[in-house]
């Protein structure tokens, strides 16, 4: 569905991504893990089109991303929830909502995607009328997922959807990813948190300073002794 | 007698000050728009305000036009011209996402728009005079004059309307939450340079209910526009940034304050207050008036 081949990507003179290649199959679970600072958000970001690749393609169902505006690619279906949530804060949950189906195709839709988006988070639709920043950590989370769905995408990109959450909400939002991967939906998943991302991904990618250095099924990787000992160790291990 | 005559001309003042602040505050509207999604104090808003002043009383003097009447071209006029200097000047920097040159652009706009004023219609102090400019009411003997309250009214319902734009339609939505963050509203997929573009021409926009309100009540030269820009800032300080509302309510208290200190300290005193009270709003509330401070989420 999403086939990345050979990129490089540079933040003004500094490369950040590395002749990355990797392929996201239609209804999988994929996850991207590695340190801070490894090129996990810039790959995301590229993907989306607000960071421009220097080389290499992106194809979507066979369709070149590469230089397409940001607009193009969330109408062509690639949707990206950003890293600490970007909600508008003194806007109202259902304004928050309104904005995800702004294309025009999400737009025909909308009161379609708003009733999903309420039947998954209940307590979206108790709070529609509430400024998004009053909410709590997790429903903010929430928010950012649902709004992002509303421009209904056929893959979902989470930039570290559960930094700042507490363990138990952690776990809840894991569940989450995975309901929504149950209902067909594809996911791009980036992770500081190892351990959970690739106990759900069904493929997961390690990178380290800007590059690729390890691949394969999530269990494979997760039981991969190098692994755990450069990311999970005995903190995570019990998680 | 006295007391009451006292009495009397203290509302006559707050009434003055009142309805001119109002175009203060509409100004201030424009900018507080521009620069929530471009981040930059558009400074030609002063000068286009000038300018369609002008347009104004060119429309009366040519072609006998009404003001009131003009007044829906000139608002037509400014939202096009808005996107039109959106899409000519500011879009290219605005994508390289460079302030400095967005700033140092409006600051190149206003003095060209003052010059090219200045070629046109000579520096010499323009005004308009219909039939109703010195109209005045009385009710109790107050004296409302017809051109001032007119400004009013406008003001009112141009805010209302500005706050049905942002509140009712996509787009406005859009502008509200590129005030708070462009790049997520650039993943929503929105095109920024659309959101720029209509800030930019419901700015100018404004610009020209302020220009029409202007042209009718007082004389103007191309040189006016820079002031009135800086009382716009001023507004803007004491109402806070980002609030509609706030901005046309520090437009009404900073024309309270000058027409209370220009009768009561001195003419000369006007500016003097206004800018102090500008400092003071920076030192000890900075946010503004009428801005409830909300955590970023």
């Amino acid at each position: 569905m999403l086939e990345i081949q050979g990129l490089d990507v540079f933040y003004g003179d500094v490369q950040a991504v590395w002749d990355i290649s990797l392929h996201v199959d239609e209804g999988s679970i994929v996850a991207l893990v590695g340190a801070n600072g490894a090129g996990k958000s810039t790959l995301l970001k590229t993907i989306s089109g607000i960071i421009p690749a220097k080389r290499g393609t992106i194809l979507f169902s066979g369709k070149s991303l590469t230089n397409l505006p940001p607009q193009d690619i969330v109408d062509i279906g690639i949707s990206h929830v950003p890293e600490g949530r970007r909600l508008f804060s003194n806007l109202t949950v259902l304004e928050n909502l309104k904005l995800g189906a702004y294309t025009s195709r999400a737009r025909k839709n909308i009161a379609q995607s708003l009733a999903r988006a309420y039947d998954l988070f209940p307590v979206l639709r108790n709070r529609r009328n509430q400024k998004a920043g009053s909410l709590s950590g997790g429903e903010q989370q929430m928010l950012a997922i649902a709004r992002a769905m509303m421009s209904r995408p056929s893959i979902l990109m989470l930039d570290e959807p559960s930094l700042g959450l507490s363990p138990i909400l952690v776990r809840t939002m894991f569940e989450l990813i995975t309901n929504l991967n149950r209902q067909k939906m594809t996911i791009l998943l980036v992770e500081q948190n190892i351990h959970q991302a690739l106990k759900i991904a069904d493929q997961a990618y390690v990178l380290k300073n800007g590059k690729i250095t390890m691949t394969g099924g999530g269990g494979e990787l997760l039981s991969n002794p190098e692994v755990q000992k450069a990311y999970i160790g005995s903190r995570w291990s019990r998680q | 007698m006295l007391e009451i005559l006292n009495l009397n001309v203290i509302i006559q003042l707050l009434i003055n000050g009142i309805l001119f602040g109002t175009m203060y505050g509409i100004a201030a509207i424009g900018l507080s728009l521009i620069f929530g999604t471009m981040r930059i104090m558009f400074l030609a808003q002063g000068s286009m305000i000038i300018l369609f002043a002008y347009i104004c009383y060119w429309l009366f003097a040519l072609l006998g036009l009404d003001p009131y009447i003009s007044l829906f071209l000139i608002v037509l006029l400014g939202l096009f011209f808005g996107a039109g200097i959106y899409k000519g000047l500011f879009k290219g920097a605005a994508a390289e996402e460079d302030k400095n040159i967005s700033l140092l652009i409006a600051v190149g706009l206003m003095f060209l728009i003052e010059n090219l004023m200045t070629v046109f219609w000579t520096a010499n102090p323009r005004s308009i005079s219909t039939g109703y400019t010195s109209l005045v009411f009385r009710p109790v003997g107050i004296g409302i004059p017809f051109t001032r309250l007119m400004g009013f009214i406008l003001a009112i319902v141009t805010t209302a309307g500005v706050i049905l734009f942002l509140k009712k339609t996509f787009i406005g939505i859009a502008v509200r939450a590129a005030a708070e963050d462009m790049e997520a509203v650039t993943l929503l997929g929105i095109n920024p340079h659309k959101v720029n573009s209509v800030a930019f021409a419901v700015g100018t926009g404004l610009a020209g209910v302020a220009g029409v309100e202007l042209a009718t009540i007082y004389p103007f030269d191309p040189f006016f526009g820079f002031i009135f820009v800086l009382k716009a800032v001023i507004a803007l300080a004491i109402g806070g940034m980002g609030s509609v509302f706030g901005a046309l309510m520090g437009g009404i208290i900073l024309g309270l304050l000058e027409s209370l200190a220009s009768f009561f300290i001195g003419g000369g005193w006007a500016d003097a207050v206004s800018y102090g009270v500008f400092l003071l709003i920076l030192m000890f509330k900075p946010e503004g008036l009428f801005v409830r401070s909300v955590k970023k989420a």
